[in-house]
């Protein structure tokens, strides 16, 4: 047993590290830092920069222009991300849509989309959650219906987050409406620009402006834009949204929300012995759940396949996070300062996004207890 | 980073399983020698006694104990004793512990302590030829059966350990049962006489020695800790399938799944915490990081212990409740560990003193 990183992990994080603070745009730093909202240029300025370092997708193989990492490296390069006051990368693009092109799509697919998500030149989002399908995502009822070389699109998708920037989205759809719930399902993909496709802002109790709902009408996509095979849609869905839940116990962005909470207590001058003793808490649950989540690595790295492990990382994880702000929210006391509430009322969305915490418990219970 | 186990780690783990699932529940006194034979004494002894592993070995064992509530005076003995005679040198009395010839106790609580071992009165004044003992410890681990008790006592140049015999005239034991049925007792020191050679290192080391050998014990607890709370769980999983209600499994009931969801996650930071504590030790990190980081195990173990034995009972129902069911004996023993050298309240208080500023790495590594 030997818990360490290794020499060559620990030099790996400090270049990282290095390159951030001298890369990142110090505009872009001090968004991050404030919580406050990012433009889009904002994340492709960012994009930019790593993709000219060649570590703009941290997650794919080598022959399709990623670094080869394996998932300690992974870790702790997003790890870094978080303690440099860098931008998220938004995943849409690069760590769903992506792998399952490289999976599931066929070489004309991988040629045309692949190297655009790679150089960030076009944005995507995610055509998943509709109106009436939340987490029984299998219900969807959006349809798309072959007329000779295309399928002709209706239905409406929610919650998309990034869309008003998108160049393309990826769109569950029903294209064998008298088929099983989970059956009939595709995979395709749609460019914005197509007529019949309009973006509406959905204005969150935080205020912010990040998610949106698509509307699509008789939107005419050319049947190449079909990834694998017409029906095998639901497949495809799991497969990404299994790579969508690695990587969301976001510790290092506690860390730093620990650090900012601390800083406002210093500040402030706040003694207060219980609210000493609730962040404890919380900093030691966080300490439990990076050395669990260091485990679940270390498994993957040992070539074990990212599994309902992962859950955990996910309910814990964004348990974590909501606590946190809502020490930040206590620590203002009578004082409510606005930015502290926005990231209470923001953070409400991480136990309800990439598969709510109550379905977590539902994998955790099947797969793991197998009740 | 490797997880992994060694051959030589699989083999302990294996043997001690073994031994759970043969002899069962209880104390085993009468196996004491046998675990000298397996070497189960000799962890983390010096390897001219014999010695062999650490802290990581000592989880293994205690996890397995755990499993098979096996309540064996190891923690007393081998990790809380066994640390101090390693620490203050002395291997003539080391080597008679891990031989399993002669067992040792530590008395160092003290009455309005409330497991802080720095909270000492009682008093060792020097003599001619010695030192005389005057004091009071309460809840010593393994005491009636101890041939040896370290005690901790104020000297003039700080805190002193002293090997006092069992049986040293004007020394009382007054023993009684712990709630689980562990063999504890009240010591009382009514001027006690003792050689020189009864201190263990110097006369002002012995703080320093002991708060050590509480933090290995207390790790050594966590792992225990953690094989309570994964039987507990899986007793409970098992239940829920066979247990009939309505007509169907009680586990295909979603309240009940999300609950045994829940304690799975704990168990899950149960299982790290038990192994942070470990690491730390092998660390062998300055000891303001490693008693942040014992105190940090303890604190979350004794918060999901806790969650993970009330959910057992609770979802076993009236069954859970019945002395004859050993889901109920877990969750006593696992009340008494969530307790023993310092429970959850005590340990967040000590982890909120070292604190500080929230650190910069995920984990000590």
């Amino acid at each position: 047993m030997d818990l360490a990183f290794s020499p060559d992990e620990r030099a790996f994080r400090d270049e990282v590290r290095e390159f951030i603070a001298t890369h990142l745009p110090d505009d872009i730093r001090r968004k991050v830092q404030a919580g406050d909202p990012l433009e889009k240029d904002d994340y492709y300025r960012w994009h930019k920069i790593l993709f000219d370092r060649g570590w703009a997708a941290p997650g794919w193989p080598e022959e399709f222009g990623g670094p080869g990492w394996d998932s300690i490296r992974r870790h702790l390069f997003y790890e870094e991300f978080a303690y440099g006051w860098a931008p998220r990368m938004l995943p849409f693009g690069l760590n769903m849509v992506a792998p399952v092109i490289m999976e599931f799509g066929n070489d004309a697919q991988k040629q045309r989309y692949l190297p655009k998500i790679l150089s960030g030149e076009e944005f995507w989002c995610q055509g998943y959650s509709e109106p009436g399908s939340g987490s029984d995502l299998a219900s969807l009822s959006t349809k798309a219906e072959r007329k000779g070389d295309a399928y002709v699109i209706n239905g409406t998708k929610t919650w998309i987050t990034a869309a008003q920037w998108a160049d393309w989205i990826f769109v569950l759809a029903r294209t064998e409406p008298n088929a099983k719930k989970q059956e009939g399902i595709s995979f395709i993909l749609v460019d914005m620009r197509t007529p019949g496709v309009t973006v509406r802002p959905i204005v969150t109790i935080d205020g912010g402006k990040e998610i949106n709902e698509v509307h699509l009408e008789n939107v005419v996509v050319p049947v190449e834009n079909l990834v694998g095979v017409e029906g095998g849609g639901w497949t495809y869905a799991k497969f990404l949204l299994e790579h969508e839940r690695t990587g969301t116990a976001g510790i290092a962005g506690c860390r730093q929300m620990l650090n900012q909470l601390d800083e406002l207590l210093e500040r402030e001058n706040i003694h207060d012995r219980r609210l000493a003793e609730r962040i404890a808490e919380v900093d030691i649950e966080l300490t439990a759940l990076a050395f669990t989540e260091l485990r679940v690595l270390a498994a993957e790295s040992a070539g074990k396949r990212p599994g309902p492990e992962s859950s955990i990382l996910k309910v814990k994880g964004t348990e974590i996070q909501q606590a946190i702000t809502e020490l930040a929210l206590d620590a203002g006391g009578p004082y409510f300062e606005v930015p502290l509430a926005r990231r209470y009322y923001n953070y409400r969305k991480t136990s309800i996004y990439a598969g709510s915490n109550e379905i977590q418990k539902n994998i955790i219970a099947k797969r793991i207890l197998k009740v | 980073m490797d997880f992994s186990l060694s051959p030589e780690q699989l083999l302990i783990k294996d043997s001690v399983a073994r031994f759970a699932a043969e002899h069962g529940e209880g104390k085993h006194e009468d196996h004491w020698p046998t675990f000298a034979e397996l070497g189960w004494l000799a962890i983390g002894a010096p390897d001219e006694l014999g010695g062999f592993g650490g802290p990581i070995e000592t989880l293994l064992v205690m996890e397995q104990f755990g499993r098979g509530l096996v309540v064996s005076p190891y923690v007393a003995q081998v990790v809380l004793a066994g640390t101090i005679l390693k620490d203050a040198e002395r291997s003539d009395l080391l080597e008679q512990l891990a031989e399993g010839k002669h067992r040792f106790a530590v008395a160092y609580e003290e009455p309005h302590a409330r497991y802080d071992a720095a909270s000492v009165d009682t008093a060792a004044t020097k003599t001619a030829d010695g030192w005389t003992l005057r004091g009071k410890k309460v809840r010593v681990l393994d005491a009636t059966s101890a041939g040896t008790l370290i005690v901790s006592a104020r000297t003039e140049d700080g805190v002193g350990l002293f090997a006092v015999p069992a049986d040293a005239a004007k020394l009382s034991l007054e023993k009684y049962p712990s709630e689980d049925g562990y063999d504890v007792a009240d010591v009382t020191l009514d001027g006690v006489s003792v050689g020189a050679d009864a201190l263990l290192g110097d006369a002002g080391d012995g703080l320093a020695i002991l708060e050590k050998a509480l933090d290995h014990a207390t790790a050594a607890l966590c792992a225990e800790a953690l094989g309570l709370c994964s039987l507990m769980l899986e007793a409970t999983v098992d239940y829920t399938k066979q247990r009939q209600q309505f007509g169907v499994a009680l586990s295909s009931f979603q309240a009940l799944q999300h609950r045994m969801a829940e304690m799975y996650i704990e168990l899950e930071l149960v299982r790290s915490m038990a192994y942070l504590a470990a690491m730390t030790l092998e660390d062998g990190a300055d000891p303001a990081a490693r008693k942040r980081g014992i105190s940090a195990a303890k604190a979350q173990i004794a918060k999901s212990a806790r969650f993970i034995g009330q959910q057992a009972i609770q979802l076993h129902g009236g069954i859970g409740m019945s002395e004859e069911y050993k889901v109920g004996h877990y969750f006593k023993r696992s009340t008494l560990v969530e307790r023993l050298l310092g429970d959850r309240d005590y340990h967040l208080g000590r982890y909120v003193a070292l604190r500080g500023a929230a650190v910069a790495e995920p984990v000590p590594v």
